[in-house]
C-alpha cells in the first residue's frame, strides 16, 4: 500500500506558536495520514505538547495552517466542536470527571455532543469498558481507581466518540511503573485495529514497536523524521544522537 | 431608628460566625457553651421573669419568620446573581466581563445600609412591589456581588484539565461549564455560600429600617410600647445568636461531609 494514496488526517504547515517573544513552535510542518501511527519524542520543553494540542486547537497558533480531517481549524466557518469530536485526546493527568461514575464519564459527551440516546451511549460505553478490561469498574468513581485504570477509562472515553484520530500526550508519564504496561497494551490494540495515532511518549519500546514514523523535536522544531529503525539505529541529526545516547 | 444607627458592621458583610470543626477543639467547646448558654439563658429568664421576657418571646416569632423569608429569598436570588456575575468575571466576552466587574466594584464600595435605602426607594419609584420583596431584592443585589466572587473562585479552583478534557470531547464551553465545571464548583462553594447565608441572616436585620417587620423590628415595636428596651434587645440578641450558631454548626457538618467524600 502506498502511503501517498491514503487520506491525509492532519496537515500542519509552518506552525508558529509564541509565548510572548518565545517561540514554542517554530515553523513546524507535519502530515499524518489515515491509519498512520506517529510517535513524537524529544527533550522536555521542545514543544511536543504544544504541537499535539494545536491539532485540536486547545492551543491557538500564531501562524501557519492546520487542517484536520479536511477541515481548516482557522477558517471562521469551521465548527470547532465538530473537529474536536473526531479528534480524541488523552492527557498525562487523565482528566476524568471526578463527579461522574466511570460509565457516566463514557456516556456524557456521547449524549451531549453526539446526541445519542442514553441506551445507545450506555451500550457503547459498556463495550468499550470491556475492551479496556474494566467492566467491573463501570459504577466506580474515578477517585477509587488506580492511575493505570483511570488512564484506560480516559482512553475508552475518547473512543466512545468514534474519533478518526487519537492524540496521546505522555499517557504513561504520571503512572507507577507497574501500570505502564496495561495502558500501553490498550494503545497497541488500538494501533493494531488501524487507529490513526499521534503519541508523545518517552517509552522507546512502544515507539519501536508501534510507530510507522518517529518525529523528533528540539527547540520547537521538528529536526528529524523517519522510520523507527532509522531513527533508533542511525539518526542523522546530532541532537537526536545526543538525546538517544542519554535515554537508551 | 436611633438604635439602628449605632449598628456596626454595616459594610462588613464578609464574615459569618466561625464554623466549628472537630479538629478545632477550642472553638467546638466555645460553640457548645454559647449555644447551650443562649438557650439556657432564654429559658431561665422566661421562667423566672415571664413579664416581660416570656411576653417578648411570644411577640417576636412573626418577626423570625420574616427574617427567614428575607434571608432565604435573598440568598437564592443572590446565588443566581452571583453565578451570573462569577461567570462574567471569568468570561472572555469583554462586555459581559466588564459589566460583572463594574457591578462588583460599585457594590463593594457602598455601605450595605446605604444600598438598602437606595435600592428600596429606587425600586419604589419604578414599580409598586411589596416591601418584603423590595427588601429581598435590595439584599440580593448587594450580596450578589460577594457571591459572584465566591462563584468565581469556585469555578477557578477546578483544574483546567477538566475544561480541556470536556472540550477535546467536542463540548462547547457552555456545555462543559454546565456538565463538568459547575457541578464540581458547586461542591467547592457550598461552605462559603453557607457562610454568606449566615452573614446575610445577620445583615437582614438592616431591613428593619424599611417597613419590613423582621425579628429586630418586632423587637423594636415591643420595646417602644412597653419601654423594656434592655430586656427586649437581650432576647433579640440571644435569638439571633441561637439561629446563627445553629446554622454555622450545620454548615460545619456539611463541610466535613464534603471533605470526607474527597
Ligand atoms: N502557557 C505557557 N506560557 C508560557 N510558556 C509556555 C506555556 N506552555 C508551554 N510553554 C513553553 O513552551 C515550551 C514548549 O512546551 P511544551 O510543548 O509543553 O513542551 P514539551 O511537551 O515538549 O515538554 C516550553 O519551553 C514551555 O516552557
Ligand atoms: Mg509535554
Amino acid at each position: 500500500m502506498l502511503k501517498t494514496e491514503r487520506r491525509v488526517m492532519v496537515q500542519a504547515r509552518d506552525i508558529v506558536k509564541l509565548y510572548g517573544r518565545f517561540k514554542a513552535l517554530d515553523q513546524v510542518s507535519l502530515t499524518i495520514h489515515e491509519g498512520e501511527k506517529i510517535v513524537i519524542i524529544g527533550p522536555s520543553g521542545s514543544g511536543k505538547s504544544t504541537l499535539l494540542r494545536s491539532i485540536n486547537r486547545l492551543e491557538e497558533i500564531d501562524a501557519g495552517t492546520m487542517i484536520v480531517n479536511g477541515m481548516d481549524l482557522y477558517n471562521p466557518k469551521t465548527d470547532l466542536t465538530r473537529v474536536r469530536e473526531e479528534v480524541g485526546m488523552v492527557f498525562q493527568s487523565f482528566n476524568l470527571f471526578p463527579h461522574k461514575s466511570v460509565l457516566e464519564n463514557l456516556t456524557l459527551a456521547q449524549i451531549v455532543v453526539r446526541k445519542r440516546s442514553k441506551d445507545d451511549a450506555l451500550e457503547k460505553a459498556k463495550k468499550l469498558l470491556a475492551k479496556v478490561g474494566l467492566s467491573d469498574k463501570a459504577n466506580a468513581y474515578p477517585g477509587k481507581l488506580s492511575g493505570g485504570q483511570q488512564q484506560r477509562v480516559a482512553i475508552a472515553r475518547s473512543l466512545a466518540m468514534d474519533p478518526k484520530i487519537m492524540l496521546f500526550d505522555e499517557p504513561t508519564s504520571a503512572l507507577d511503573p507497574e501500570m505502564i504496561g496495561e495502558v500501553l497494551d490498550v494503545m497497541k490494540d488500538l494501533a493494531n485495529e488501524g487507529m490513526t495515532m499521534a503519541v508523545v511518549t518517552h517509552e522507546m519500546g512502544f515507539a519501536r514497536e508501534v510507530a510507522d514514523r518517529v518525529v523528533f523535536m528540539d527547540n520547537g522544531a521538528v529536526v528529524e523524521e523517519g522510520t523507527p529503525e532509522h531513527f533508533f539505529t542511525n539518526p542523522d541529526h546530532p541532537r537526536a544522537k545526543q538525546f538517544l545516547s542519554q535515554i537508551l | 431608628m436611633a438604635h439602628i444607627d449605632k449598628t456596626k458592621s454595616i459594610a462588613d458583610v464578609g464574615d459569618g460566625a466561625a464554623i466549628p470543626i472537630k479538629s478545632d477543639r477550642g472553638l467546638f467547646t466555645a460553640w457548645r457553651i454559647a449555644f447551650v448558654g443562649a438557650i439556657g439563658t432564654l429559658a431561665f429568664l422566661s421562667f423566672y421573669k415571664p413579664d416581660p421576657y416570656l411576653n417578648i418571646i411570644k411577640f417576636v416569632p412573626d418577626g423570625i419568620v420574616v427574617t427567614f423569608k428575607v434571608t432565604v429569598g435573598a440568598i437564592l436570588l443572590a446565588s443566581i446573581i452571583g453565578l451570573i456575575t462569577g461567570l462574567g468575571r471569568i468570561s472572555s466576552n469583554r462586555l459581559f466581563n466588564g459589566a460583572a466587574s463594574l457591578y462588583v466594584e460599585v457594590i463593594r464600595g457602598i455601605p450595605l445600609l446605604v444600598q438598602i435605602f437606595y435600592i428600596y426607594y429606587a425600586l419604589g419609584r419604578i414599580v409598586k412591589i411589596p416591601d418584603l420583596l423590595s427588601a429581598i431584592i435590595a439584599m440580593a443585589v448587594c450580596y450578589g456581588a460577594y457571591m459572584g466572587e465566591v462563584f468565581r473562585a469556585g469555578i477557578q479552583s477546578i483544574p483546567k484539565g477538566q475544561m480541556e478534557a470536556a472540550m477535546s470531547l467536542g463540548m462547547t464551553r457552555g456545555q462543559a461549564m454546565r456538565h463538568v465545571i459547575l457541578p464540581q464548583a458547586f461542591k467547592v462553594v457550598l461552605p462559603p455560600v453557607g457562610n454568606e447565608f449566615i452573614a446575610l441572616l445577620k445583615d437582614s436585620s438592616l431591613v428593619s429600617i424599611l417597613a419590613v417587620a423582621d425579628l429586630l423590628r418586632r423587637g423594636r415595636e415591643f420595646a417602644s410600647e412597653s419601654f423594656t428596651y434592655f430586656e427586649t434587645y437581650t432576647v433579640i440578641a440571644l435569638i439571633y445568636l441561637i439561629i446563627t450558631l445553629f446554622f454555622s454548626k450545620l454548615i460545619g457538618i456539611m463541610e466535613e461531609r464534603i471533605n470526607a467524600e474527597n
